[in-house]
């Protein structure tokens, strides 16, 4: 056999991988495999739970909220190190960080969600991971979720914005 | 073997202490934003799948519609989340005796707030991922006001349903 560091060159040199037919933006796997992390955690954090979303609104327990506080401390200290070194993905793109549009209608539209939110107990994300975890009645809340973005614009309400990018 | 016991019921069975999974959700954004340059968002998600379905071009569906491909990995992770002890049941929670335990009444219920939901998040521009959790930490002033607005509304609803309603 030969030494190891021969061997390990030979592992580097011989075969390279055989690349992907899609290039890193176009492959969906990646995409895939963060929304399998980002439904695992919102489960590990009692979001999907009724009863932890109706306690957090009613300010009983500081779970959620704290998962929140956390959450965005993490993502802000994230960002600014990926600012600080160039903001570049690895995937070669560049990081794509616009704020959302200012629109004061807005408000309203968050005023709807807020109270769908406390209603259902669950939002758009959870309510998926829901269906994962087996809480099955979750399907009706995604196939009203999946109704409500349809109507939004087929009957888009007259005040809402023009530009209106989502995340 | 304890030990082993102990990491298996920790990953696939407990619920964490909030400052571990705040750290897992926050690390996720900060990975897809890192690997892929991309900003997380899960309404996005829904718009790609109303566009994906009516094939209708009012609607703009994200580059390769990679954001349904991000939300139909959340069903997994919830399963995954859950592994040592999945069952499937139409439970769910203190709505069951709200709704008399009847599922009917239950899956109107959900519908109806389904409906607000993404009608709201639509026209908020985010739900709580991409508005609460990316928008703030952006510093986006709309989503900072907006995550206010979501919550400041849901101290309301459920301070109306459960100690004026029920």
């Amino acid at each position: 056999m030969a030494p190891r560091k021969t061997r390990l060159k030979a592992i580097k040199t011989a075969a390279p991988r055989k690349a992907s037919k899609l290039a890193p933006a176009e492959n969906p796997i990646p995409y895939l495999g963060f929304g399998i992390l980002f439904g695992y955690f919102l489960s590990k954090s009692r979001a999907t739970d009724y009863d932890s979303i109706e306690a957090m609104f009613l300010c009983r327990e500081f779970q959620l909220y704290g998962v929140i506080i956390v959450s965005v401390a993490v993502v802000s200290l994230g960002l600014f190190l990926l600012r600080r070194s160039g903001n570049k993905a690895y995937s070669g793109q560049a990081v794509e960080m616009e704020p959302l549009t200012w629109d004061p209608s807005r408000l309203a539209g968050a005023f709807l969600f807020g109270a769908g939110w406390a209603l259902a107990g669950t939002c758009p994300g959870t309510s998926l991971a829901q269906i994962g975890e087996g809480k099955l009645i979750a399907v009706a809340t995604v196939v009203g979720i999946v109704a409500g973005v349809w109507a939004y614009k087929k009957f888009k309400p007259g005040i809402a914005p023009k530009n209106d990018a989502v995340c | 073997m304890l030990f082993l016991t102990h990491l298996f019921q920790f990953l696939f069975t407990q619920t964490w202490a909030w400052w571990a999974a705040g750290l897992g959700l926050g690390l996720t954004a900060v990975g897809l934003a890192w690997f892929t340059g991309k900003r997380l968002g899960v309404t996005g998600g829904f718009e790609d799948a109303c566009s994906v379905m009516t094939k209708d071009s009012a609607f703009n569906p994200s580059p390769t519609n990679w954001k349904l491909w991000f939300i139909l990995g959340l069903p997994l992770g919830g399963l995954l989340a859950n592994l040592g002890h999945w069952s499937w049941t139409l439970l769910y929670g203190q709505l069951d005796a709200i709704t008399f335990g009847n599922n009917f009444y239950k899956i109107l219920w959900l519908l109806l707030s389904g409906f607000l939901i993404g009608f709201g998040a639509r026209w908020a521009g985010g739900c709580t991922s991409g508005n609460t959790i990316m928008g703030v930490s952006i510093g986006s002033k709309m989503s900072l006001l907006a995550t206010l607005a979501f919550l400041v509304a849901g101290v309301i609803v459920t301070n109306i349903l459960f100690k004026v309603v029920f």
